[in-house]
């Protein structure tokens, strides 16, 4: 079972006012093969709320958070994650993200705890041992601390990449459906989890086909259809319609 | 930590992981050196069953085995990444590109210098070359020519890994680069066997002392790109 | 326009050039008449590794600014480079021949350098096919060319060393003809030659790119498009 209080790191991000907005994105679009899977989305985010994106599949959530998670380039447009731009800081936003995407990044042939001690000396965690420990308990995983990850259930997988990011200090959390694979006794996980970061100031945006459990814990919603927002709700997000684009020289055009 | 350490400390930790990995997963040292194995037999068949003949092709041979086997080798330690999506999750984590190289190139040397001590080993037994005295140059030889293969594998692999059509660009970008090397190691090699008549050996050694050094700067000015844009 | 003209005038250099190679200039008094492909051989060699600079560099280029043009010059020097490099092996083989009595010598570093250098573009080529996003196509690409252009020095260094230790007969070899002391109708007549193959270069060079260009605007225009009727698509629903 999960303890009913989960350890999240404090961080110093400062009060509401004083920080720049979490997620500015401007025109941002993205083609694969010629398809457009992101068609031009203007977002902006206010830092420290709990922001979901909602809509069938195809409607570009992954897609913009991946771009968001810097795993990925824009084809047009530009973002900003906490006033640092997507295309130029690279380097500075990554250490304030943390992104869980559909494929969970683990290996298969490492034990659990050697997952997370990995992670935590490539973020650099301080006290790793202990917070590695920590984050297992937290997530329920502690008593298969030692087994491989390959014996665990999709769910499980889940969770253990939920704890890797409490090892680290992002102030912008992407989700991208957590709660397909969770079981039942883990969906309250995520919403521990939701509570927690809001306390600690962190930004968490996640993606989902619809928010039933989670609708107490969201300051907002954005709805995505085809690439596209089509609609904005709630407290702490606003968008507004993309400007015209214009074909120019071949990869000229803003980026 | 100085940067230095600490980029050091990295690349440990991810030669680490790595080898844990290959040990408890896919074994693929064990695959790759009766891989090596199985190319000695069939030279074998090939060149036979003249002893002088093989003895005299043998240089030739043990970097040959060992420059294929290498393409699995590196191929293999990258395909770790392929677990549900490791290797965007690596490319995300803040940390700088170099260290990844190097704790992956590092991952790739251990498994080629454990393949080239076989390698060597099986090369005397099959083809009768001698090595007695040789010995010291002949692993000088080794070590310098598996951090070559390690070096510029590991480039390429990254850098297939994520390509239509691996299995075969792999071996077509890593090989044709890899020439010199090869032509390095096999003349040092034969020189060190033979007790270096012509006192050739240094200079090969320098060869292969600059391939690796300009190869291995290569890599880790170069990999961050690689890792980019998933 | 300009262009139209450089071509013509690279055209007829070429044809004025060939016609001098073939019949003005004597022939060699050891190798006779087959050593008159020295030079379109040694002109192509030298276009062959001029483009994989230009494609190294242009490498360089791209990874630095991230301008799209500058892996369309990349693109063009590996295209218009294999042609060359192709040549230039053609050449060497035909040209060995009847000079050292086999089609391939392993110690002529220039050849096996060559050969080693058509290897390396066919894999750049082939990597660009794989990959269809422009600026992921460009940024591999870059870096291939780039770790390909060092390794090309090294390659001709240990071909030389090789040689170096076996002393094969160079009587007759293709390299008595490049040296200082030969002949000064040799000499203009090889200058003239790669004068008149840089300027096809050029030329070809010049067309290439604006082929890639024009590939590239129009992939950017129907990306546009896709993405305006995105946006039309949902603005009427």
């Amino acid at each position: 079972m999960p303890r009913t209080t989960i350890y999240v790191s404090p961080r110093s991000l400062g009060s509401h006012d004083q920080r720049p907005p979490a997620v500015v994105t401007t025109d941002l679009a993205r083609l694969f093969a010629g398809r457009p899977a992101l068609a031009g989305v203007s977002l902006t985010v206010e830092p420290g709320r709990a922001i979901a994106l909602l809509g069938p599949n195809g409607a570009g959530k992954t897609t913009l958070l991946r771009i968001l998670s810097t795993a990925l380039r824009p084809s047009y447009g530009s973002g900003q994650v906490d006033g640092l731009d997507l295309g130029r800081d690279v380097d500075a936003i990554r250490p304030r993200i943390a992104y869980l995407s559909h494929a969970t990044g683990l290996y298969d042939d490492l034990t659990a705890r050697e997952n997370l001690a990995f992670a935590a000396t490539m973020l650099a965690t301080p006290d790793a041992e202990v917070r590695v420990d920590r984050a297992l308990e937290d997530v329920g995983l502690i008593g298969r601390r030692r087994d491989l990850v390959r014996t665990f259930s999709a769910g499980m997988r889940k969770r253990l990449a939920l704890a890797r990011i409490l090892l680290g200090e992002a102030s912008l959390v992407l989700l991208d459906e957590p709660m397909a694979a969770l079981d039942d006794e883990a969906m309250s996980l995520v919403q521990q989890l939701l509570g927690a970061w809001r306390e600690v100031g962190v930004t968490v945006l996640v993606a989902a086909h619809s928010i039933e459990r989670l609708e107490s814990h969201l300051d907002g919603r954005v709805i995505m259809e085809r690439g596209l927002v089509t609609a904005v709700a709630g407290n702490g997000v606003t968008s507004h319609a993309p400007a015209p684009l214009v074909a120019g020289h071949p990869l000229t055009v803003t980026r | 930590m100085t940067a230095l350490r600490y980029e050091a400390r990295l690349a440990l930790a991810i030669a680490a992981k790595d080898a844990r990995a290959e040990m408890r997963g896919r074994q693929a040292v064990v695959s790759t050196l009766f891989f090596a194995a199985v190319v000695l037999l069939l030279f074998g068949f090939a060149l036979g069953p003249d002893r002088a003949r093989l003895a005299e092709a043998a240089p030739g041979l043990l970097w040959l085995a060992l420059v294929f086997a290498g393409v699995l080798a590196v191929s293999r330690l990258h395909l770790i990444e392929t677990d549900d999506g490791a290797l965007e999750q690596l490319a995300l984590y803040p940390v700088p590109r170099r260290a990844i190289y190097a704790g992956k190139a590092l991952a790739g040397l251990a498994v080629m210098a454990v393949l080239g001590l076989v390698v060597l080993g099986a090369v005397a037994v099959l083809f009768g070359t001698s090595i007695g005295s040789a010995i010291v140059p002949l692993l000088a030889t080794l070590m310098l020519g598996v951090v070559g293969i390690a070096a510029v594998g590991t480039f390429y692999a990254g850098l297939t890994v994520r390509l239509r059509a691996r299995e075969v660009m792999l071996p077509l970008l890593m090989l044709p680069i890899l020439a010199p090397l090869l032509l390095g190691a096999v003349k040092a090699t034969a020189a060190a066997l033979a007790g270096d008549p012509f006192g050739e050996l240094g200079a090969w050694l320098q060869l292969l002392v600059a391939f690796d050094v300009i190869m291995l700067t290569a890599g880790l000015a170069t990999y961050g790109y690689l890792l980019e844009d998933g | 326009m300009k262009t139209r003209i450089l071509g013509w005038v690279a055209f007829v250099a070429v044809a004025v050039m060939a016609l001098v190679a073939l019949f003005l200039v004597p022939a060699d008094l050891n190798q006779g008449d087959a050593q008159r492909i020295m030079y379109p051989h040694v002109a192509s060699a030298w276009l062959a590794y001029l483009s994989f600079g230009v494609t190294a560099l242009a490498g360089i280029g791209w990874l630095w600014r991230r301008d799209i043009r500058f892996d369309s010059v990349a693109l063009s020097g590996a295209e218009i480079g294999v042609m060359f490099t192709a040549f230039a092996i053609w050449g060497g083989m035909m040209w060995g021949r009847p000079v050292w009595g086999v089609f391939w010598q392993w110690e002529d570093p220039r050849l096996t350098t060559t050969a080693v250098l058509l290897a390396l573009y066919a894999g750049y080529l082939l990597l660009r096919r794989l990959t269809d996003d422009p600026e992921r196509r460009a940024t591999r690409a870059a870096i291939v060319g780039i770790v390909a252009a060092v390794d090309i020095p090294i390659v001709h260094f240990s071909v030389e060393w090789w040689r170096g230790l076996h002393q094969t007969a160079t009587i007759g070899s293709p390299d008595k003809i490049l040296n200082p002391a030969a002949p000064v109708p040799f000499v203009l007549t090889l200058v003239g030659m790669v004068l008149a193959f840089t300027l096809t270069w050029t030329y070809l060079m010049i067309r290439r790119y604006q082929l890639a260009q024009a590939d590239l605007g129009r992939e950017e225009s129907a990306r546009v498009e896709r993405i305006m009727e995105a946006r039309a698509a949902e603005a009427t629903r």
